[in-house]
Order: C-alpha cells, then sequence, then structure tokens
C-alpha cells in the first residue's frame, strides 16, 4: 500500500502534474500539523471551483469582459502555483495569454483545458491521498 | 545549526501576513509557525490598517501633535479608540501581497512607512516578476520583494537579513504600541528589554550559526561562547 502511494507520488511529478511547491508543502506537515497538504489540495478546488463558475458566469454575458477573466484567471494560477499544480497553472496561463489578444476561440477552448487538468489533478491527488492514509 | 535561544527569541517575533487569497494565507501561516514565528493573517490592506489602528491617519496625527490635557474632545475620543487598537502584541514584521483588491500592497507599504509604524519592515509577495514592480516596492521601503509561492527559504532569508542588520532594533519599534502597554506590561517590559540586551549576542549567533549560502555578511563573526 505504501509502495503504491509513493509510486502515485512519484508519477504525478514525472508526468508532470506536480511540481517543487508540492514538495514544500510536504515539507511542511509533521507530527503537528499531519494532514497540511490535503488541506491546501482541498482548500484550492473548494476555491478553483468557486473561480470556475466565476469564469462560466463571465463568458455567459456578451460582450466578454476580457479583464475581469484576465482577473479571475489570474488568482486561480496563483492558487495553482500555492501547490505545485504544473499543468493547470499551464493552462490558466495559456488562457491569460488568448485573453490579453481577445481571442474568443482561443479562449473558450483553452478553457475546457483548465477544467479538463483541474479534474484530473483532483482524480490523482484523491487516489493518492487515499492510499496514503490507508498506507499509514 | 539554530540555537535554542534563536529558537526561544523566534517565538517572541509576531508577523502581520496580508493575503487576499486563502491558500496563500494558510501556506503563510504554516511557513511562519512552523519557522516558531508568531501569525497573525489578515485578508486585505484595509484589515492590515486597522489592525495597527491606522484607520484614520488625520486624527492619528493630530493627537501625536497636540497634548493630552490640551486636544480638543473628538481628538482625544480617536486617540483612545487607536490606543485601544494599537494594544495588539507589537508587530515586528509584516508581510503583504502586493495585488490586492482595495488598497495594495505597495500603498499599504507606503502608509506604513508614513505612520509610527515606519520602522517595522515590510516584504511585499507577487506572482509576477516585474521588474518596475519590484524597484518601486524596494524603493518605497520595503525590505524585501519575494516571488510566490513563497518558500521556507525565503522566510529564512528574511529572518537572518533582519537580525543581523546593523539598523534591526526592536525596542525603537512601536512607540506607541509601547506607551500604551506601559500599565500591562511587566511581562511585555521584560520581553522587549530581553530582546534589547541579547541584540549583540543574536547577532553573532546568526554569523556563525547558520552556513547558508545566500547570506548577506553584514557583521564579523565573533566567537560564541
Amino acid at each position: 500500500m505504501e509502495r503504491q502511494a509513493a509510486y502515485l507520488r512519484n508519477a504525478l511529478f514525472d508526468q508532470g502534474y506536480l511540481d517543487e511547491q508540492f514538495l514544500q508543502l510536504e515539507d511542511l506537515q509533521d507530527e503537528a500539523n499531519p494532514h497540511f497538504v490535503e488541506e491546501v489540495v482541498k482548500l484550492f478546488y473548494t476555491d478553483s471551483v468557486r473561480l470556475i463558475q466565476s469564469i462560466e458566469l463571465t463568458l455567459k454575458n456578451t460582450p466578454w469582459d476580457f479583464e475581469k477573466l484576465d482577473n479571475i484567471m489570474h488568482q486561480f494560477k496563483g492558487s495553482s502555483s500555492s501547490i505545485g499544480a504544473k499543468k493547470v497553472k499551464k493552462e490558466c496561463s495559456q488562457f491569460q495569454e488568448y485573453c490579453n489578444v481577445g481571442n474568443v476561440e482561443g479562449c473558450i477552448r483553452e478553457f475546457q483545458e483548465v477544467k479538463q487538468e483541474h479534474a484530473a489533478l483532483k482524480r490523482k491527488l484523491e487516489n493518492y491521498f487515499q492510499l496514503a492514509r490507508e498506507a499509514r | 545549526m539554530v540555537s535554542a535561544r534563536d529558537e526561544e527569541e523566534k517565538h517572541l517575533f509576531h508577523v502581520l501576513a496580508v493575503d487576499d487569497s486563502h491558500i496563500d494565507r494558510k501556506l503563510l501561516e504554516r511557513l511562519l509557525t512552523f519557522s516558531s514565528y508568531q501569525v497573525t493573517c489578515v485578508d486585505s490592506g484595509d484589515k492590515a490598517l486597522e489592525y495597527l489602528g491606522l484607520v484614520d491617519i488625520h486624527q492619528q496625527n493630530e493627537c501625536e501633535r497636540s497634548s493630552p490635557l490640551s486636544s480638543p474632545s473628538s481628538a482625544t475620543i480617536s486617540c483612545e479608540s487607536i490606543s485601544t487598537k494599537s494594544e495588539v502584541s507589537k508587530v515586528n514584521l509584516i508581510m503583504t501581497d502586493y495585488s490586492m483588491p482595495g488598497i495594495s500592497g505597495y500603498d499599504l507599504l507606503k502608509r506604513i512607512k508614513d505612520s509610527s509604524w515606519k520602522d517595522v519592515p515590510v516584504v511585499v509577495m507577487s506572482s509576477e516578476n516585474v521588474p518596475s514592480r519590484i524597484n518601486m516596492c524596494l524603493e518605497g521601503g520595503a525590505e524585501e520583494f519575494l516571488l510566490k509561492p513563497v518558500k521556507l527559504s525565503d522566510v529564512e532569508k528574511i529572518h537572518s537579513n533582519l537580525i543581523s542588520s546593523t539598523n534591526y532594533n526592536p525596542c525603537e519599534e512601536n512607540a506607541i504600541a509601547e506607551i500604551e502597554k506601559s500599565n500591562n506590561t511587566k511581562r511585555e517590559g521584560s520581553e522587549i528589554d530581553k530582546n534589547c540586551s541579547n541584540g549583540n549576542k543574536r547577532k553573532a549567533a546568526a554569523a556563525t550559526s547558520l552556513d547558508l549560502s545566500d547570506r548577506r555578511p553584514r557583521v564579523q563573526e565573533l566567537p560564541v561562547s
């Protein structure tokens, strides 16, 4: 079980889902704060769901408020960066680039990518935390 | 190697952390408590000003200028409300995000540097690497500018820069808070005295016991007994 958890964790790094910021989170976990990483990740998902909803709402109003979209995405990118969510962060940046040039199609496409990466990481991290808990 | 005295002194070190992002506040709080500091987190520049008792700058300046006996009643009342607010524990360091809704980290920096808290070091953090922004903050009096996400090594670097800086003197900080605390204060007073008298020893300890390559040597290494 422990080996499975370790394998999953390493895969997340190898496949580029997570970067060294995740290691920093792990370094901050100790006996006094044994669930710190999971808590931060949970917070990220609660926060980011709200941001995704905000983007979807903004996309419903035409003409698009690119500045607002960029603003929301900036927050999303910041949170992703804080937990080491490498792929999510990259897609957020890409979305911002499309926003900056007012590329509507690019934004729509990229927003799908953001949501996909966001969901994929969530699944993988949930599996990992599950295994890690069982391994203790 | 960190000495026991170092750890003990860190416990007296109070950081005010300002960030509108819930995740970044949680991260910063953990980074700081992991490093043995006391932390207070607020989610906006306005709340930070409130915490520091700087909400109404004009009235505060009025209080500082006029004598307590002859001041007009409105100024006296605001002095009292400010002194209640500044009964917060002293603040040794302020760490603020740059981009926040409402007042920005830069605006907060300027307000602090224009106030009785001006000697408290202010660190500005941002997820964006914009050289002109960084320069502006440093020129505005920021102690340091950190790129997010903030790491343990950043916190360690700041601490070592602060304690090795020849300008750093915890006794001179928070003049209003100290005056207000003169009653409450046996414990507070002795903590402040302790910090003062240990100042030199702390510098020596910092110079010899820390061995990270990015230290800026500002004091000569002294033998530690």
